[in-house]
């Protein structure tokens, strides 16, 4: 596998990142290839929870795999590097470059992954205990018999399983129990980064919570990062610091998560909040997003999402949008704020190490013309953020927007 | 009259050691032609356990099923007829369909079972293709499973479902591994279907926000009983069990219209048992409402089993006490 690595000194991730991702392309071998992620790039900052939204199809899951190397043929990396940044302060390991023991002690124990087909991918045939004591014995061989069975219970009570449970199997379990249980197995050595993919989607609202506040609750303990993958975006709103939506294999919009749920940038993610059915709302015909996702397995001309976007003009059919800052930051915005409500900053920076950093308006990157002055000297409708709020007296001009320092580790993450 | 009536539906399942674990407890219902009523609930409540009861995949230990006013047939030509007329979707398009075979197999075979004339399979295969908008139909016959999206999968299953023209389907969280376009597109063929073939459709999910929009009536589950229930509109607006308070209260959507605001102090109170006691006190035996142990309301009454309640709209029922006239007055100071 070659692969081409851009120049690391000037992408190098500033302290508190612990996994960073450089211009990753994937694509699914074929007579004509699948190119399901696109140069993305991106930093996973220590104890944060990065979310990931997007429509099925836009290669989440693949990126996914590629950064915890899980991707199998025929998948392939065609470019792009990604580095592990330890607690220990040793040297990044590059983990392209592990050879299978080293692969093997990574996994679970410095990123473990819950899958997104979780609730069938247990083993039926093979009791919970067994399964929990596997990855243990693999990992801890020095833990006892009976130390395997205390961590395996108290992590199913953690995930409200009865512990009793242990000793049952697979089908015994209800769809959201097994989810549950692929959940607890991926925190069970404590891992620093756990990726999860679509973990809740067999879950109530309530159960979901618990769990989410559970997760949350050990993340302050023990300063781990989550990657979390979701179609929900309302509830990535909530659970995460910071998100990521993708469309086409691409990074469209990063952001502060509370921010994007109140004013997104970008036209997709906009549709995107649009389409999630309102609980209190008047009963109407709901429909999601009209049209389709491109065919991957073809060249993309200019923006990705210009045969579904209701904004697109002169520029978007031949023009490919690069990530740029949003044309201005709603002024409300500006001001330093936490994301995740439950943990306060001071909390948050005794964390096992180095502090977390708070994501700032200066995080905020869109793909989107309508946001490049060149293009667009008028700047965005008001639906969009960056909008020009007249009125509100909110009119924010770009430097009010970005005069605030770029937090390190916004640098070079992806253009 | 109802299509379908369950009555007193009660499922237990063996354990290893000690006594029966019961999964759904004397559970009634009715499904009407042409109507939707959503099952929501928490997890491992017994939603999938009533469904498949219900679907004579499990046996339930007790209660009567009614199928257009007679008794389901446990054998035989009847049971055959019972399951021709009641057919399943699945929560996983991923794993429900085999790999091996192509979408037009999978559809002939269950127009063979039930008997379809063998000369126009074909057009029937491409008939049910085209009901679920899988188009060009003879292009999609021949595909695979692997060639095709969750959603396109998902449409295979409920072409399937509708192969031996049933008139009930139960739909078992059939959107929830899909994205929300694609959700809003399967349900809206679903709602479609149901009207175009006067289909009754008992809709299982956790997504109270779908669960409104797509059904006429919504049932509550918690613990293997039905909690709540009434019009779709008077549950999710006006949440009278304080499960079903919660449950509506932790909603994204209620969370942005600031409905949480109302319901956190309720939450609050429960949150610190919710993990620790979500499973523990299972056992069914156990007497008295079986919300009590989370519920910020509970009552000395409460220790004996409620009773389904009318909450004041029109068959919009709770079970609990708090709806009874005796202890309303001590609740409402607690409220
Ligand atoms: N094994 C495979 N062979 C060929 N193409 C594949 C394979 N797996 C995925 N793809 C394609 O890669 C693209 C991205 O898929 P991926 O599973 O990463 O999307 P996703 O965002 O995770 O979607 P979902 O929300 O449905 O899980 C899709 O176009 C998909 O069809
Ligand atoms: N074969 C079985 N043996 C023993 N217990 C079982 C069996 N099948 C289900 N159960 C138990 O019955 C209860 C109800 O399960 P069910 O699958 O009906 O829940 P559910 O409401 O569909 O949950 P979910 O929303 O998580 O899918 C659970 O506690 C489950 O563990
Ligand atoms: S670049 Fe053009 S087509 Fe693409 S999202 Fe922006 S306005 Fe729409
Ligand atoms: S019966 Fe009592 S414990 Fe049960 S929900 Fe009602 S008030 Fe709460
Ligand atoms: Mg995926
Ligand atoms: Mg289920």
């Amino acid at each position: 596998m070659t692969l081409t690595r851009p120049n690391e000194t000037s992408n190098k991730p500033a302290n508190g990142v612990v996994l960073s991702a450089r211009n990753v392309t994937v694509e699914y071998g074929g007579e004509r290839p699948t190119r399901a992620v696109r140069n993305v790039s991106l930093d996973l900052r220590r104890g944060e929870v990065l979310g990931i939204a997007g429509e099925s199809g836009c290669g989440k899951s693949t990126l996914a795999f590629a950064l915890t190397r899980l991707l199998r043929p025929p998948a392939t990396m065609i470019q792009g590097s990604v580095f592990f940044h330890g607690l220990d302060g040793s040297d990044p390991v590059d983990i392209l470059g592990l050879d299978a023991v080293s692969l093997r002690h990574f996994r679970w124990d410095k990123i473990s992954m819950v899958f997104q087909s979780a609730m069938n991918s247990l083993n039926p045939v093979t009791s919970l205990r067994r399964q929990f004591s596997d990855i243990f014995e693999a990992h801890v061989p020095e833990m006892s018999s009976d130390e395997r069975d205390e961590r395996s219970r108290s992590l199913l009570e953690m995930v409200g399983i009865d512990p009793k449970r242990l000793k049952g199997y697979p089908h015994e379990l209800s769809g959201g129990m097994r989810q549950r249980v692929g959940i607890a197995m991926a925190l069970a050595l404590n891992p620093e980064i756990v990726v999860m993919d679509e973990p809740t989607t067999a879950l109530d609202v309530v159960v979901q919570r618990d769990i989410l506040d559970e997760i949350n609750g050990l993340r302050k303990e023990l300063g781990f990062s989550i990657i979390f993958i979701t179609h929900d975006l309302p509830m990535l709103v909530e659970i995460s610091d910071r998100l990521i939506v993708m469309y086409a294999g691409e990074i469209v919009e990063r952001a502060p998560s509370e921010w994007v749920g109140q004013s997104p940038a970008h036209p997709y993610t906009l549709a995107l909040q649009d389409s999630c059915p309102d609980l209190l709302g008047e009963r109407k015909e709901l429909r999601g997003i009209a049209g389709v996702p491109p065919d991957l397995r073809e060249r993309i001309e200019g923006c990705s999402f210009r045969p579904r976007c209701p904004y697109a003009f002169g520029p978007c059919a031949t023009v490919h949008p690069e990530l740029i800052p949003p044309f201005a930051v709603p002024v409300e915005f500006t001001t330093v704020r936490d994301m995740s409500a439950t943990v306060s900053v001071e909390e948050k920076s005794s964390l096992r190490q180095s502090p977390v950093i708070t994501p700032t308006a200066g995080d905020w990157r869109v793909a989107c013309h309508l946001h490049a002055r060149e293009l667009n000297p008028e700047g965005p409708p008001h639906e969009l953020a960056g909008a020009t709020r007249s009125g509100s007296g909110a009119t924010t001009s770009q430097e009010s927007g970005y005069n605030l320092a770029s937090p390190p580790g916004s640098a070079g993450e992806g253009q | 009259m109802s299509v379908l009536e369950v009555r007193q539906l009660t499922v237990d399942f063996a354990q290893r050691r000690g006594p029966k674990f019961r999964a759904v407890d004397e559970v009634s219902f009715e499904l009407y032609a042409g109507e939707t009523l959503a099952l929501v609930g928490e997890s491992g409540s017994g939603k999938s356990t009533i469904a498949r009861a219900v679907s004579s995949l499990i046996r339930p230990s007790s209660g009567e099923i009614l199928l257009n006013g007679k008794r389901a047939g446990t054998r035989g030509r009847r049971l055959r007829e019972y399951r021709r007329a009641v057919q399943m979707v699945f929560q996983d398009p991923f794993a429900s369909l085999n790999p091996a075979f192509s979408v037009g197999h999978h559809l002939r075979r269950p127009l063979q079972i039930y008997g379809h004339p063998r000369e126009d399979l074909d057009i029937a295969v491409e008939g049910l293709l085209e009901s679920v908008s899988l188009v060009p139909p003879t292009l999609m016959a021949s595909k695979l499973p692997h060639e095709l999206s969750g959603g396109q999968r998902q449409r295979v299953a409920i072409a399937r479902a509708l192969a031996p023209q049933p008139q009930i389907i139960l739909a078992d969280e059939p959107v929830s591994m899909l994205d929300v376009s694609i959700r809003l597109e399967i349900l809206n063929l679903l709602d479609g279907l149901k009207r175009e073939r006067d289909l009754a459709l008992l809709y299982i999910t956790h997504d109270l926000a779908t669960a409104r929009h797509f059904s006429t009536h919504i049932m509550v589950m918690y613990r293997g009983e039905i909690v709540e229930r009434g019009l779709a509109d008077d549950v999710i607006l006006n949440p009278s069990h304080p499960y079903t308070q919660l449950l509506a209260g932790s909603a994204a959507g209620a969370i942005r219209s600031g409905r949480r605001q109302v319901t956190a102090p309720v939450e609050r109170q429960a949150k610190k048992s919710n993990i620790a006691l979500a499973e523990l006190s299972e056992t069914v035996s156990a007497t008295g409402c079986r919300f009590r142990a989370r519920c910020p309301h509970a009552m000395e009454i409460c220790a004996e089993r409620p009773v389904e309640l009318s909450v004041g709209d029109p068959g919009h029922t709770a079970k609990c006490w708090l709806f009874d006239p005796k202890f309303r007055a001590k609740s409402t100071t607690t409220r």
